[in-house]
Parts: C-alpha cells; structure tokens; sequence
C-alpha cells in the first residue's frame, strides 16, 4: 500500500469524496442562489427545508419501506413549504429592505430547528432498515457505497434535467430571464409571480432530496443538522457569484474536493469549515465577482 | 437573536418553574443540564438519570427524613446561560449544592461560581481538567479525558495487542484530554501512533478520513466522539471496507450510537462508566429503572447523573443541608457505592474508579473487561 500508486489512489479516492460531498452542495446552494437572483434575499432557513427533507425521507422510508416513495414526499412536501415560506414570510416583506427579510429567514430557521427537536425528539432519527448500504469496488482498492453513487448519480440527473428545462423550455427561459433581471424580464410579459413560486418549489425540493441523501450517507437527521449548511451554503453562493447558478453549481464541487483533501492535509491547523471560508477568502481577493460570474 | 429567544423561552420555563414553590422540609439540590439546543438528547437523559436517583434516595426514606428535591436549570451547554443561572440557584434558589449534568464548557463557568459562593458542586460527566480546578468545593464523579485516554492506550495496547494505531480526535476538550491521556501512554504499551487526524463536532461525513485511513492501513483506530459523530463514523468506515477495531470512549455509550451504526457497530469497543452486564444490586436497578422512566436504554450520562445525585445525597445524610463547608467534607471524604461502581475522591475531587470496557454484541451493550489500575488510572492530584 505504498509508494506512488497508492498515493496516486489515495489522491482519487480523496476526488471522489470530494465530488461527493460537492454534489450535496450543489443539491443545496443552487435552490439558495436562485432565490438570491430572484429576491436578492439571503435565503437561510433554506437550512431548515433541508433538514426537513432528511426527516420526511426517514419518516417515509420507515413507514413504507421504500426509499424512492419518500424522495418524492420529501420533494413534494418541502416544496410546498418553500412556497408557503416565500408566499407568507417573504413577499409581505418585498417592498422593506432586504436586511428585514433576513431577519424574518433567520428568526424562521430557529424556530424551525426547535419544532424539529419538539417533534422527532433531541436524539434525532435513523432508517429502522437503511436502503443502498452494500458497497462495490468501483476500482481496486476503491470502495463506494451505493448510497454514496445514489447521490451523485441523482445530483447529475436532477441538475442535468434543470439545466435542460431551463435552456430549452418556455418556462425555463422566463425563469432564467427573471432570475438574471426581474424588471425587463416583467416588461417582456413573463408572469414574474408564477416564476418565484416555480422557483420556490424546485429549489426547496433539491434541499430535500439533498436531506434525504446525507440520512442516508450518516443514518441519522438531527434537529440541528442545518446549522452547518446554513452558513457554508451562503460561502457557495458568494463563491459562485450571487444568483449565479452554474457559479454555485461550480463551488460546490470546488469546496467539496477543497475540503476532502484539506481534512486530511490541512486538519491540524484548519478544520474543515474553516477551510470553506479560507478558500472562500482566497477566491475573493482574486475574483471579487465570484468564480463564474462575469465581472 | 438566538439567544434572545432562547432566553424568552428560558423564562417561561422559569416563571412556570417558580410558581411552584419547593416543598417545605425538602432539601433543595440544583441540577443544570442542557435540555434545549445541539445537546440536549444528552441533557435529557441525565436528567433522567438524576431524577431517578433523587426518586430512589425519596422512596427509601430521603436524606435523614427530609425530601431530596431537584431544581432544574437549562443551561443550552452554553457558559453564557450556566453562569447566570449559577448565580441564581446560590443566591435566589439557595440551593444547598449543585449538580451539573452539562458539558465542559458550561460546567466551567458554573464551577467557578459555586467556588466563589462557596457551595459544593459535583460535574456528573463534563471532562475539563480545569473543572476542578476551580477549587474545593468542585467535585468530578466522571473520568478525565486524559485518564480515560490511559484506559484506552491499555486496551488497545495491552489487552488487545494491537500496535499500530490511528487515532481519530473530536477537536474540542473533550476529544483534545483524550487524545492526550492516550498518546501520552501509548509509548508504554508499546503502541505506534502511525496518523492523527482532527474533525469537528459538526461533521458527519467522514469520507476523507475514512480514505487516508484506509491507505494508512492500521492495525486498530482510536476515535473519539459522541454517539453522533461516532455512529456516521463507524458507518462510513464499514461500509468503505475498513475492517479493523474501532476503539472509542463514553462519548459512545449510547443505544443511539447503535442505532446509527446499525450492524457495523458490531465489535465496537468503548472505555466508559457503566457495566451493562453488571451484577451489582444497585447497578442493575439503575438500568432496568432507567428503561422503565425514559423508555429506552440508559447511557452513560443517565448513569453519571444518576452516581452524581447518589453521591451528593450520602454526603447531605452526614453533613446535612446547612454547613456548606462541613458538605464539602463530606463529599471529599465520600466512599460511595453507585450505579458507576465505588467512588472516592482524590485531594482535587477528581473521581478514583475503575473503567468499564464495554463492547456492541448482538445490538447492545455488553461487558469486554474492567480495567482496575489505579497508578495508571490516578487522576491529577493538582
């Protein structure tokens, strides 16, 4: 086990962590970023509708015994809140300055958090019988769960499928044009209110399926387990360039591999939420503008 | 923000809590404890733990005829919440003494308080070497990090056999004393220490561990945690191919920790306070107590809890309730049998007993050994 093979696998191993872990941000930062498009509103009970889909997959999964049923509730479900969020929590506050919508996100997150603790308990939930624990050798010496390949292979296809819509559909050119300017975009017709509903929906659902992931990957949702994407969301987002879609899609898989190798090599100094700020530091002083983002 | 609510809600339960006056004749005994926010599954089940104790020493008769009662504080495991609330049991609540069923960090900024009230407090599990340091009337019924860490390098090292080992540390104090206690004495027991890698009590992703890991290709992994970060660890470990022991301490002791692992717990050892298999009257009747008022099974801070109270209630029977300083005697002096087996005290009122080794056979907790050292396992006397 070693010399260079063995580190050259190491360093591929390490890639493929990161690129797993960057497709959980990715499922998370892009619903973040199209609401900071749309609103210019900084989203962080976002968090929470995470959260919430890890405990409907776990809910669903118990109760049913299948794990694709409770992706779509979990979808469905966190949807719907998203809207119900945007629908009574931000567009009474639209025409107030932007720090009063994040007070009213902030406040919802806390509350959110406890109403998990008070309902599911402080100890947080686990899958009675977790789904895709086998594991296959994808290349010698390297181990993947099948969860671990759920997320990514269900990142792509969500992703690529939004990518599509967005490039090749009515629907999806309006909602991109609302997101990259609402008022011209308003002025060409587009139902700019049907628009950040849709965006609401999609956006909170791609939380959800990323909550349902990550209780898979750990076997366990906590009350709390938003508290660390809430903020590291937000890094991705700045990284990618505010409202910026393919910016964020961008830093998350760079933060996701940034991190794999910085837990290993850089763990003593820096701990691994510290190293998504450092990165997040760095990549500003040298492109103010984000990764992607044009300047 | 946060804590503004938080203190709202602190409140609430305050003004509720106090419309209730103590009981007449009762000895009054503060308990703080985590029981909203990241810690309060732990905060939960020591409370439990320490109002079964404080049913148990009632049913059979109190302390020297008076009812022992349990004022409770919600201290988030935050020294911001714990240090007030400190104040408050000594001088409004004029608790006769105080038990924290708190993290390290709270628990620091409440001793230093009853220190300076001159009031006896007894930190039921919180590991922070400077806990007793405090001064006199600080008392420990749980190991420190550090020793618990000698156990470990003992079990690994010498029960086990076991000489090439990667050791995994929870960066915070409770991680850090481990890690310290263990490397400190590896040498010893002829253990080498091939990597060492730090993560926070956040993650719950271990990927990139778990792949250098697998390259450092140990004979055995120490890896600090709480059930929370230990379960997705040992998960994550099993399921990437890594087979080797995984030696943990009582962050673990948990059903939970089982729960979350699932059947890769299996084989998981840990050093901590509690013999599940134990035969000892006082011991059982913990546990199936325990299961009977929670309705699931005891873990390690329920027991801590539960030894604190025990502890504090013998010490009350021979001092009683109204010389603070003749209390403090009695707690230094205690020689005590409880759920967590015999407890004395050293000259810093750090806690002399024998460490459990526990192992996950079958879905449960169960006796590996009992490590009964004392030169190895003698706390700090300074």
């Amino acid at each position: 086990m070693r010399g260079a093979s063995s580190i050259a696998m190491l360093f591929l191993d390490l890639t493929i962590q990161g690129l797993v872990q960057g497709a959980i941000y990715a499922l998370i930062a892009l619903g973040l970023t199209l609401v900071y498009g749309l609103l210019r509103i900084l989203h962080v009970v976002h968090a929470a509708l995470f959260t919430m889909g890890g405990y409907a997959g776990v809910v669903v999964t118990n109760a049913t015994g299948s794990l694709a049923l409770a992706l779509v509730v979990a979808m469905a479900v966190v949807g719907a809140t998203g809207v119900g969020i945007y629908r009574f929590a931000y567009k009474p506050l639209l025409d107030k300055p932007p720090l009063v919508a994040l007070m009213a996100s902030i406040g919802l997150f806390i509350v959110a958090e406890e109403a998990f603790r008070l309902i599911f308990g402080a100890y947080g939930l686990s899958f009675t019988d977790p789904p895709l624990q086998t594991h296959v050798e994808i290349l010698p010496g390297i181990f993947l769960s099948h969860a671990r390949i759920a997320v990514v292979g269900l990142a792509v296809v969500i992703i690529g499928l939004l990518a599509w819509l967005s490039a090749s559909t009515r629907t999806g050119i309006s909602w991109r044009a609302t997101v990259s300017d609402p008022p011209v975009a308003a002025s060409f017709g587009v139902d700019v209110e049907k628009v950040r509903y849709l965006n609401f929906f999609i956006g909170s659902a791609l939380a959800a399926v990323a909550g349902t992931m990550v209780a898979l990957l750990n076997n366990l949702v906590e009350p709390t387990m938003g508290a660390v994407p809430a903020y590291k969301a937000l890094a991705i987002i700045v990284l990618g360039g505010l409202g910026s879609a393919r910016g964020a899609l961008a830093a998350s898989l760079a933060l996701g591999v940034i991190e794999s190798f910085g837990t290993i090599y850089l763990g003593d100094v820096l701990d691994r939420d510290a190293i998504a700020f450092a990165f997040l530091i760095l990549v500003l002083m040298l492109r103010p503008q984000g990764l992607l983002a044009r300047g | 923000m946060t804590s503004s609510l938080k203190r709202f809600t602190l409140a609430v339960a305050l003004a509720i809590a106090s419309a209730f006056p103590a009981l007449a004749g009762s000895i009054k005994v503060g308990f703080n404890a985590p029981l909203t926010g990241f810690a309060a599954a732990d905060g939960n089940s020591a409370l439990i733990g320490a109002q079964l104790a404080v049913e148990q020493v009632n049913a059979a008769g109190g302390v020297n005829g008076e009812m022992l009662e349990l004022l409770v504080y919600d201290d988030q495991a935050s020294p911001k919440e714990s240090a007030p609330l400190a104040v408050k049991m000594i001088t409004q609540d004029e608790v006769a003494a105080g038990i924290s069923g708190s993290y390290s960090g709270s628990t620091r900024a409440a001793a230093t308080i009853f220190q300076e009230n001159a009031t006896p407090y007894i930190s039921a599990y919180a590991v922070h070497p400077d806990i007793t340091r405090a001064g006199d009337y600080v008392f420990r019924t749980s190991f420190m990090g550090e020793v618990q860490g000698r156990a470990g390098a003992k079990l690994i090292g010498g029960l086990m056999n076991l000489k090439r080992v990667v050791v995994i540390t929870l960066n915070n104090d409770f991680g850090k004393s481990l890690a310290a206690g263990f490397k400190e004495t590896a040498g010893e027991f002829g253990i080498e220490i091939a990597s060492e890698y730090t993560y926070s009590i956040k993650d719950r992703e271990f990927g990139p561990i778990v792949s250098k890991v697998k390259a450092d290709a140990p004979d055995a992994l120490y890896a600090s945690g709480y059930f929370f970060t230990a379960g997705p660890l040992v998960r994550q470990l099993r399921a990437a191919g890594v087979a080797v022991p995984v030696i943990g301490q009582e962050g673990y002791d948990s059903q939970k920790f089982i729960e979350i692992a699932g059947p890769h717990a299996e084989g998981v050892i840990i050093t901590t306070s509690l013999d599940r298999d134990s035969s000892e009257a006082i011991t059982r009747d913990f546990i199936e107590g325990f299961e009977d008022k929670a309705g699931y099974p005891t873990d390690m801070v329920a027991a801590s809890a539960h030894t604190a109270v025990l502890v504090m209630a013998e010490a009350l029977r021979k001092a009683g309730a109204g010389d603070k300083a003749a209390l403090r005697d009695a707690i230094a002096s205690s020689s005590v049998d409880s759920s967590t087996g015999h407890i004395s005290f050293n000259a810093l009122g750090e806690v002399r007993k024998d460490v459990q080794v526990q192992i996950v056979k079958d879905g449960a907790w169960r006796h590996y050994a009992v490590i009964s050292d004392p030169e190895l396992l003698a706390p700090p006397e300074k």
